[in-house]
């Protein structure tokens, strides 16, 4: 019997004009994996609500969706609180309690169990997730990728049939995010749970699934194995984009089966392409047609030189050799509190005027000090920092933020004041007319209401209204779709074509390898090095991107798919050439 | 064991038992006791800044001991006058076991804050109410959650340029702005942690309470010491035969067999505190060194 029946389910919010859900029908059988994939207003948070009855919106539905055989609403309450477990983006706020063990019990105590058996529940949880060692903390102690994972803990603690999963790792770093799929696949793989899944990163989510929907425009559009599904995506470019690096390349090539990981990625590479010459030498092996596009279109105005930057040097200021610079920092030396370990270590770094800089690094490597450091929210103990050539104390009262450095913040919702859009870009002295992006359809909206991506835009919208010179970006692509990224990417590269100087610091190493005009990768408060994205991600072995470490040995300096893609087509017509003769 | 490691209710009774009486009764030997007991159970289970805590106190004993008999002349026995207003023995008395009162209370309170941390406050309240406990649950997490995002907040608006902390005015405007954004933060993010609850079957029904502290024998027997203690020290105070009189003339009560009683029961809830770290700290010195 299927744990999951959806059948011909529809969904209209009030007063809206068209259906967010139009005849959606599917089913899961127990055990399944699946993951549910679509653009940002797809419909994949109203579908994955609708399953969980007590989180369902208001609105006109019609269809059944039937769990375990039953229909979901004649369920007694607690029976569907605990068939259903569900996990949601925000890891803060998901947590009730203060406590790690009262937050594991927070569930079974809902569902009005003895005491004996919460106990042994709680315990069996929390040995099982490797909670144990964390079980007496408060919550707030917890990392970000901890307190996800207390989340889905507390979820399985209710011992559900069946798992819904929105956007869990959207808010982690990529080390978080790996241990919460990791934590995913045992879970599934050990209980048998059944998972329903959506997101945005899908390059781990894919590898683990049996089955894949694609949502658009409110219906579905494709059911079936991720392999079998993603070559029929190839008409779609802002679906297929948020695919696997590995799949993209597979579509965009013409592969019937999908190669969905690193690995595959790279057994499919050897099959059609040349084999690897020589391990992991890679000077031995671009036995690759020289008449190969050494770079698409999209890199090459990206790799120019910074355009002429003269105009926004500070008044008053001559010297040749820190002209270039927007923002220096040199042997800065900072921690938080006098006990406390220090989190910049002598940090040297140098940003020229009028290029993206991107700081990579892992948790706690201080990417974040840097930036506050940098914009002069926090004070460092040792060395200098420099702004277009001036110390920060050479700004007076507010004049270092007016017209001259910005910093957008990691969590944008600290910068939203009034209810609606119109009002906050008033609040910031600015209007949408005066933005180098679109923000005109979303006026009359609350900031709260927006998806993660718009609010991005909005923030920066306040941020850019003082007409920096150097803007700063805190993870600027946390929570984004691949759609919004792009879009995010496009917007700083015509602010940097304009003059602007940009340093944002990430984990998404995708985004760097885009954008970026040069990258720095920090460790323990250090910078360790640096280059332009070519040089720097073909050097770097674990932190690179997937395309990268799928064409290693195979072709030189690849770093995006795009050239992964060119590359590869370069090289398949060359064998057809041949073939031909 | 020590008080640290039983029971939430059982610590809950010893101290507050110990620092009621001493709130009740200004006799000079059980507020001498008391402040004893105290300060040993401070030093004993003291840790790193407890120097600057001890300090602080000695010096507020000092303060509010002489300032007594600055303010208030009453009294037969005149000390010494000082421009034409008289010092009293008496008033002086009153000064010092009222310093040592507040001292006592001080201590007793702080080590009470320190030992019912939140999840024993509430393991202690959930008696009462399942529901009352989550709501002190959810506030113990919120307060400082609440405190962090302000902190956050306000250093965005100050990159925004949107403070001005120059002025008094300026700072008010700022704090009120900071005040603007946690709100509606606050308010949006309510909603989800309702969802979350929802998700998790709360109002599904009645709930049970979960905890992870339980009631041993030790316990027990703790709690039952406290309570005889407790009770051998509140019969003689209610009968009367503790009560000291300061003024005109000060003197102790009688000595009789209930005042006794009274001093002993008091010394040995005082103490009781003290004593359960000490044994503890004993049992393990002698546990290693048979290791």
């Amino acid at each position: 019997m299927e744990v999951l029946t959806v059948e011909h389910l529809s969904f209209t919010y009030p007063q809206a004009s068209s259906p967010a859900l139009e005849d959606v029908g599917f089913g899961l059988a127990p055990g399944e994996f699946v993951t549910l994939c679509g653009a940002t207003g797809s419909g994949k948070s109203t579908l994955l609500r609708l399953l969980k009855r007590e989180l369902s919106p208001r609105g006109e539905q019609s269809g059944r969706i039937l769990l375990c055989g039953e229909p979901a609403d004649s369920l007694p309450p607690r029976q569907a609180a605990r068939t259903v477990g569900f996990v949601m983006q925000q890891p803060e706020q998901q947590l009730v309690t203060d406590r790690v063990w009262h937050e594991l019990a927070f569930g079974l105590e809902n569902l009005g169990l003895p005491r004996e058996l919460i106990a042994r529940r709680v315990a069996e949880t929390a040995g099982y997730f490797g909670i144990a060692d964390w079980y007496d903390r408060e919550v707030d102690t917890l990392s970000g990728g901890q307190k996800q994972l207390l989340c889905l803990a507390a979820a399985v603690a209710m011992q559900p049939a069946l798992l819904l999963l929105d956007e869990p790792t959207a808010r982690l770093d990529p080390i978080a995010a790996s241990a919460f799929f990791d934590t995913l696949r045992r879970l599934n793989r050990d209980l048998s749970v059944t998972v329903l899944l959506s997101e945005h990163r899908l390059e781990q989510a894919l590898p683990l699934s049996d089955r894949m929907l694609v949502l658009e425009g409110g219906r579905l559009r494709e059911d079936g194995a991720p392999r079998r599904v993603i070559p029929r995506l190839a008409g779609s470019p802002a679906l297929l984009r948020a695919m696997p690096a590995a799949a993209r390349m597979g579509a965009a090539l013409g592969a019937a089966e999908c190669p969905l990981t690193v690995r595959e990625g790279r057994k499919w590479l050897g099959r059609h392409c040349i084999p690897p010459a020589g391990g992991t030498d890679s000077s031995a092996a671009p036995a690759v047609n020289p008449d190969a596009p050494a770079a698409p279109a999209a890199r090459s105005s990206a790799s120019a030189p910074a355009a002429a930057p003269g105009a926004c040097a500070p008044a008053g200021f001559s010297g040749a050799r820190r002209e270039s610079a927007a923002l220096e920092l040199r042997e800065v030396w900072f921690r938080y509190e006098k006990q406390a370990p220090d989190v910049l270590r002598g940090l040297s770094l140098t940003v020229r005027q009028g290029e993206i800089f991107c700081v990579l690094g892992g948790n706690g490597s201080g990417k974040t000090t840097a930036l506050g450091v940098a914009a002069g929210l926090l004070r460092p103990y040792g060395g200098g920092v420099r702004v277009f050539g001036r110390r920060l104390r050479a700004y007076p009262g507010q004049s270092l933020y007016r017209g001259c450095l910005a910093l957008l913040p990691q969590d944008v919702q600290t910068v939203f004041l009034r209810n609606t859009v119109r009002e906050e870009l008033a609040d910031a002295g600015t209007d949408a007319s005066a933005l180098p992006f679109d923000l005109g359809r979303l006026l009359d909206r609350h900031p709260y209401d927006l998806s993660g991506g718009e609010q991005q835009l909005l923030a920066l919208a306040r941020v850019l209204a003082s007409s920096p010179r150097l803007l700063l970006l805190d993870e600027p692509t946390k929570g984004l779709d691949a759609g919004a990224r792009e879009n995010l990417i496009g917007i700083l590269r015509d602010l940097r074509n304009a003059g602007m100087t940009v340093v944002a610091v990430t984990h998404d190493v995708d985004f760097a390898a885009l954008c970026a005009d040069r990258c720095a990768l920090f460790f323990r408060g250090q910078t360790v090095s640096e280059g332009t994205p070519e040089a720097f991600f073909s050097e770097n072995r674990f932190y690179t991107t997937a395309a990268s470490r799928i064409t290693r040995g195979y072709f030189d300096r690849v770093v995006t798919v795009e050239q992964a893609i060119a590359r590869c087509a370069a090289c398949l017509r060359r064998e057809a050439a041949d073939a031909d003769d | 064991m020590s008080l640290a490691s039983c029971n939430p209710a059982v610590a809950a009774v010893c101290l507050l038992s110990a620092a009621g009486i001493a709130m009740f009764c200004m006799n000079p030997v059980i507020l001498a006791l008391s402040l004893c007991g105290a300060v040993c159970f401070s030093l004993l289970c003291g840790r790193a800044g407890e120097g600057r805590w001890h300090l602080f106190v000695a010096l507020l004993f000092v303060a509010t001991a002489l300032v007594n008999p600055l303010v208030s002349h009453r009294g037969a026995t005149v000390l010494l006058v000082v421009n034409h207003t008289p010092l009293t023995l008496e008033s002086l008395l009153w000064g010092i076991s009222a310093a040592a009162a507040v001292a006592a209370a001080l201590c007793w309170f702080r080590a009470f804050s320190r030992l019912m941390t939140g999840d024993r406050l509430l393991w202690l309240f959930g008696r009462f109410s399942p529901r009352l406990s989550l709501v002190l649950s959810m506030a113990f997490r919120f307060v400082p959650l609440f405190g962090r995002q302000a902190k956050k907040i306000r250093q965005t608006q100050r990159a925004l340029g949107a403070l001005r902390e120059d002025s008094a005015a300026g700072s008010f405007r700022g704090s009120a702005r900071v005040f603007s954004v946690l709100l509606t933060w606050a308010l949006e993010n309510g909603i989800v942690t309702a969802d979350s609850m929802a998700a998790r079957g709360y109002g599904s029904g009645r709930r049970t309470q979960f905890s992870v502290f339980r009631f041993r024998r030790a316990d027990g027997v703790l709690l039952a010491l406290a309570l005889l203690f407790f009770a051998g020290a509140c019969i003689p105070l209610a009968c009367g035969a503790l009560d000291t009189v300061y003024y005109p003339r000060a003197a102790l009560p009688r000595l009789t067999p209930a005042a006794l009683t009274g001093y002993v029961s008091y010394g040995l809830l005082a103490l009781l505190p003290a004593a359960a770290e000490g044994w503890e700290a004993i049992r393990w010195k002698c546990l290693r060194s048979s290791i």
